[in-house]
């Protein structure tokens, strides 16, 4: 029996709440007990390593931002699989058909990318 | 539910296309994949059913819906001329991405589950983030698409926001499925109501969630400006219709006032704002806001006659905008400032003179948008004040006739600028398949003007 009155939904404003509340406990207990010392090198975004030259401002090949758009693409595909994979039985040929569909439409899009140049990183 | 399938594989088929070694043939391709989608929208024809597990709702109504989205979108891609003239053009991805929209909007006119609608709004409103920035170079037009994505999609938040409220408040995602309402969550169910109002309102423009039309129609490429004016209005109304009739119908007495207040805002900023509009590209923007009023007015009537109403509407209004659009588009390639297309309301001034065929078509588009007799938009007009009068809202009524007598003022300067001797424009050079679609629209206009009941009948 699925209840809905306002009160059912208290578990979700309790954890809103906690979670709130774990956010705020974290920044203030940090500034209390963690030891605090100033440097230029601790105000440094990387400590150690190479030293930081520049802004961080310069523009990017946009090739990196296609590579990671292009991650999220087979990203996507495995969180469709992962729930087929454990329904296989249960889901039978029809769902293999589904899928089937589903990895070919995908794999369009993957082709056409492809062909478009995304992964040719020497052009241009 | 078939041109959905249709117009996703053609979709893919058209992209594929793009790598051809003869770039003519994606134009004429699509057009014939476009009519393709057409012809299969009419296999369900009296066959009314349910498909994707009741998720879709498919009738005879939806599949006129269908047949009038698809046909709109032919119709404004025959002025596209294969995008030859576009500079960095990628005639393939825009064709492709128009088919695919297409699909969305087939799902919000056909939705059963509001999973659909929504899924049929990102569709479609995906597709018109990028094809308003498709003129990649085009500063105004980047500014545009961004503008337009971001504010679209807290919009979309704000509509996903409403339906996971009204899924808690019912415990369902179907529509009309005898609701309960009333008792203790029906707080829920009225922020739901709310949100999802404010999420759609944003996407047909109207006030006071406008704010982006003016700059976003004006940034856009004017080919996918018209695309954006008729389609997404048709489907969102529409969906705005199926939602509020079926699901919300018990809620009117909570809603009514909010579009009452809706219809008289979006007519007040909408035709207020664009008197003083130099740029024909932002008068056609208010425009459209002030006819998202119009439309509203006649989800507030009787909900046998409110459907009727808005095809009807969706219908002239799109005739005439695509006429007027068209006529902008083949003008205003022939003056071109600093690299771009000229578009001040000035452009027009003397075409009677210098090419009358296409006077005659802008002048006729203005006077269907602006609600002459024996133009459609005249009936368009009559139809949703009658609606509205039937629920005996005479305010607003009144308040919307004021506001279409101040349209015809602002309708009237491209008019009344074509007319004059002055011509700024060489001579004009129309292809035949622009001159077939401006036929196509005048003579639509003006049949629908003189005999309404050709579509009202359909209903």
């Amino acid at each position: 029996m699925i209840s809905n009155l306002p009160q059912d939904f208290s578990p979700i404003l309790v954890q809103f709440l906690l979670a709130l509340g774990f956010v705020i406990f974290t920044i203030i207990i940090t500034h209390v007990l963690g030891p605090r010392l100033k440097s230029k090198q601790k105000e440094d975004p990387f400590e150690c390593g190479i030293e930081s030259e520049g802004d961080a401002r310069t523009p990017l090949s946009v090739r990196y931002f296609l590579i990671a758009i292009l991650f999220v693409l087979f990203d996507v595909e495995i969180i469709f699989m992962y729930p087929w994979a454990v329904n296989f039985k249960s889901l039978g040929w029809f769902g293999f058909i589904e899928m089937l569909t589903f990895v070919a439409f995908l794999m369009a899009g993957f082709y056409y990318i492809v062909k478009k140049g995304v992964l040719d990183w020497e052009r241009d | 539910m078939y041109p959905i399938i249709s117009l996703s594989v053609t979709g893919l088929l058209t992209l594929f296309l793009g790598f051809s070694e003869n770039k003519k043939i994606v134009f004429p391709a699509s057009i014939a994949f476009l009519l393709i989608a057409l012809a299969t929208a009419f296999i369900d024809w009296n066959a009314p059913g349910f498909y994707f597990n009741d998720m879709l709702q498919v009738n005879n109504t939806s599949i006129v819906f269908w047949a009038i989205l698809i046909i709109s979108a032919i119709l404004i891609m025959g002025f596209s001329e294969g995008f030859e003239r576009f500079e960095f053009a990628q005639p393939a991805e825009y064709f492709a991405i128009v088919q695919f929209s297409l699909v969305g909007a087939i799902m919000m006119v056909s939705f059963k589950n509001l999973i659909m609608l929504f899924l049929g709004i990102e569709i479609l409103s995906v597709a018109m983030y990028v094809l308003t920035g498709a003129d990649k170079r085009n500063i105004r037009g980047n500014e545009a698409a961004l503008k337009y994505f971001l504010m679209g999609a807290f919009a979309t938040g704000i509509l996903l926001f409403g339906m996971a409220m009204f899924y808690g408040a019912t415990g369902t995602f179907n529509i009309g499925s005898g609701v309960f309402i009333g008792g203790d969550n029906s707080f829920f169910l009225w922020i739901g109501c709310t949100f999802m109002l404010i999420g759609m309102l944003f996407k047909v423009a109207a006030a006071p969630f406008h704010l982006w039309t003016p700059d976003v129609y004006e940034g856009a490429p004017t080919i996918f400006t018209a695309y954006m004016s008729t389609i997404v209005k048709t489907a969102g109304f529409v969906a705005l219709f199926k939602v509020l009739s079926t699901t919300f119908s018990g809620l009117q007495d909570f809603w009514w006032i909010m579009i009452a207040v809706l219809v008289t805002l979006s007519l007040m900023i909408g035709n207020i704002g664009a008197v003083s509009q130099n740029s024909f590209k932002r008068l056609m923007a208010y425009s459209s806001i002030s006819h998202a009023g119009f439309m509203l007015l006649a989800l507030l009537g009787d909900h046998e006659n409110a459907l009727g109403s808005i095809m009807f509407y969706s219908v002239v209004y799109t005739l005439a905008t695509i006429s007027a659009f068209g006529v902008l588009m083949v003008v205003s390639k022939e003056r071109i400032e600093k690299g771009r297309v000229y578009e001040q309301n000035d452009l027009f001034k003397g075409l009677a003179q210098n090419n009358g065929f296409l006077a005659t078509v802008l002048i006729i588009a203005m006077l269907s948008l602006a609600g002459i007799p024996l133009t459609g938009g005249f009936w368009g007009k009559f139809f949703v004040f009658r609606d509205a009068a039937s629920s005996g809202l005479f305010w607003v009524i009144i308040m919307a006739v004021l506001m279409s007598a101040i349209a015809i003022y602002y309708y009237f300067k491209p008019v009344l600028l074509s007319m004059s001797k002055k011509t700024s424009l060489e001579s004009i050079t129309i292809n035949p398949l622009a001159k077939f679609i401006f036929a196509i629209t005048t003579f639509g206009t003006i049949v629908l003007g003189i005999f309404p009941w050709i579509l009202r009948s359909l209903f």
